[in-house]
């Protein structure tokens, strides 16, 4: 679904955070916003929220151009988590090109994460995507919960299916950068197979993601 | 976009700067960086391209500030403001806080287009969900509609059908049964005729010995010979003949062909008078005069058979077809004669105690159980082997005092056996 215009030389990719209820897929975004410098990164736009709890989405642009000149602009969305919303979870997740699920480690919230896992595979497949090929990870946030489900079980439970596993703690800032650049880094080589990014513009997937995760400390303000 | 299913809203599509901001919301920030003395304030698109510009009445001057405005983390126009140099400081300041100000409208109406998209989006699906939900109800509720008044066609189709095949085997067992009682009857008529035709063979002998005597006169008188000749020829003649005997034969014969022709005639009329072949219209019945006819076509059944003991009282007449009561009691009788053991007893009785007629057909054989009560006036009900009863005869039974309305039902006769009893209510003013 890699929107792409030749003669504009600009290329839109399309990440959408998933998950359910108060996992912290918004957190996510307002860390990334946060911890990344300023240079290529827009505002993240939080849209009307009812109380703490998105009703919309989250939008966090990046933008970059690779040697060749060609421009991307990397978007990512969260969705609103509750289960009400699903009609605006399947807007938000049309013609994405990676998705990150961010599960709750709380064991409580087991049944919810495999409720939204299920959620998202039934909307990817409505919206003319298949789960098997579009580039996903799958974070486990709060590990610092006290209760929190050991990784071990986690990775037992999840890594037979292959699907790239982050832990996190998102509200404390750890683990964010690492989903994001894992995510980018699989959507990367998505869109190299297709549009030849290091043969034809330059850009490696190492340039990619760092660009997209560069941390504040080398920040410098946006002038041009 | 369009696409195979049907409207899609693509949320978050890409925009321009010209399709985010209006001429009212840049053009009168412009206008009062002029009015703060600004030469002239613009907006140009990264090819230079102006988008917006404002401009004071006097001379341009130099370009004091030039400013990035960033859409989504991307550069896409420069903020240009020019004036005299003296103004430089002032004028950057000013600037500076237009370009803030710009960024709050830029990400405002993002925000407000990515709401409004969102939102849109939503309640077109969820119109669209609707719509096919309640497509697929209306189709759902009119194969439902269907499937009932299909159903009620079927169910009546199947009412009917079932109501002609019971009429039918109704039809069939009376028939069996009159082919039962015609069986019977053709023994009984054959009795009579049996001995009626071998008296008139005798008959038939004795007439030709009488024309013979006859003739014997005739001749000898023609031949004028003297009377004692005659009589003493007559005599001898009369003697061979062996008239004497015949003429003491003749008379029995006659009077027990008589009695076999009448007794022919009886069963005819019995026959008749039960089967009720001339009249089918309702007329009025005396229903213990149906019951003797019944034992008298079934005499042949029931002579050394069976004791018939008759406890019959006076009856009013009921109106109804006439063949009904025929049916009812031949079936009732041959039930008690199927199923009775050793020496049958058939106790018939009749009695009406002013509102209701009240008949019974008791026998002695072995009894209904009670848990096959409600079974026995079931079409196909037997309790004999496979082959050897139909199942019908009480259904035709009940079938009959059904239009008779009254009801049939079974008790334990005292001493063991059935007591089929029926009553019939009499309507007042009738009989």
């Amino acid at each position: 679904m890699i929107e792409y215009n030749e003669s504009e030389r600009r290329m839109v990719l399309k990440l959408v955070y998933y998950g359910p209820a108060l996992s912290g897929k918004t957190t996510n975004l307002l860390q990334l916003h946060e911890q990344l410098t300023r240079q290529g990164r827009g505002e993240l736009m939080v849209l009307d929220t009812s109380g703490d709890r998105t009703i919309y989405f989250d939008l966090l642009p990046f933008f970059l151009t690779a040697p060749s000149g060609l421009k991307i602009k990397v978007k990512a969305y969260t969705v609103p988590g509750q289960v009400c919303h699903d009609a605006t979870r399947k807007a938000v997740l049309q013609r994405a090109d990676g998705v990150a699920f961010i599960a709750d480690s709380n064991p409580d919230e087991a049944q919810s994460n495999f409720a939204s896992f299920d959620n998202l595979e039934r909307n990817l497949s409505l919206v003319g995507q298949d789960i098997e090929l579009l580039p996903l990870v799958i974070q486990f946030n709060k590990r610092d919960l006290p209760n929190a489900i050991s990784e071990q079980e986690l990775r037992n439970t999840w890594e037979p299916t292959g699907i790239p596993l982050q832990m996190a703690s998102a509200i404390s800032g750890i683990g964010v950068t690492e989903t994001f650049a894992a995510l980018a880094g699989l959507v990367y080589r998505r869109v190299d197979a297709r549009f030849a990014l290091a043969a034809t513009h330059g850009l490696s997937c190492d340039d990619f993601v760092r660009q997209l995760t560069c941390m504040r400390d080398d920040a410098a303000e946006g002038e041009p | 976009m369009s696409s195979g299913d049907g409207l899609v809203f693509v949320v978050g599509e890409e925009k321009s700067l010209r399709e985010l901001l209006l001429d009212s919301d840049v053009l009168p920030l412009l206008q009062g960086l002029i009015a703060l003395g600004a030469g002239s304030a613009g907006i140009a698109d990264q090819d230079g391209e102006e988008l917006w510009g404002a401009a004071g009445p006097g001379a341009r001057g130099e370009i004091l500030a030039e400013l990035p405005l960033y859409l989504e983390g991307e550069q896409v126009a420069r903020l240009k403001i020019s004036g005299e140099a003296e103004r430089r400081e002032r004028l950057k300041a000013c600037a500076g806080l237009l370009k803030i100000a710009l960024d709050t409208v830029i990400r405002n109406n993002l925000k407000r287009v990515l709401t409004t998209e969102i939102h849109t989006s939503v309640v077109n699906s969820s119109h669209e969900a609707l719509v096919q939900i309640n497509a697929d109800l209306t189709l759902s509720e009119a194969r439902y509609r269907e499937l009932a008044a299909n159903l009620e066609t079927r169910v009546k189709e199947r009412t009917a059908e079932l109501r002609r095949a019971h009429t039918h085997i109704l039809q069939q067992e009376k028939m069996a049964a009159i082919g039962q009682l015609a069986a019977g009857v053709a023994h009984e008529i054959n009795n009579p005729l049996g001995f009626i035709t071998s008296n008139l063979h005798t008959l038939q002998k004795y007439v030709a010995r009488f024309c013979a005597m006859l003739q014997f006169y005739r001749d000898h008188l023609n031949l004028d010979l003297p009377i004692e000749t005659v009589s003493a020829e007559g005599e001898r003649k009369w003697r061979e003949l062996k008239l004497p005997q015949v003429m003491a034969d003749v008379a029995d014969l006659l009077s027990q062909s008589l009695t076999g022709a009448e007794r022919v005639t009886r069963i005819v009329a019995d026959l008749k008078g039960f089967s009720h072949v001339d009249e089918a219209q309702d007329m009025p019945v005396d229903l213990n005069e149906e019951l003797e006819r019944t034992l008298g076509v079934l005499s042949h059944a029931l002579s050394g058979r069976a004791e018939v003991i008759k406890e019959l009282q006076p009856l009013p007449r009921i109106t109804c077809n006439p063949q009904l009561p025929g049916q009812i009691f031949l079936n009732l009788v041959q039930n008690a004669l199927t199923h009775a053991a050793g020496e049958t007893r058939i106790v018939l009785g009749s009695i009406f105690d002013g509102e209701r007629i009240r008949i019974s057909v008791a026998d002695n054989g072995p009894g209904v159980p009670a848990e096959s009560r409600g079974q026995i006036f079931e079409p196909f009900y037997t309790t004999l082997p496979v082959g050897s009863g139909t199942g019908m005869g009480l259904a035709v039974v009940y079938e009959a005092v059904l239009k008779l309305g009254g009801t049939v039902t079974v008790a334990d006769a005292p001493g063991g056996g059935a007591d089929f009893i029926i009553t019939i209510p009499i309507v007042k003013g009738e009989g």
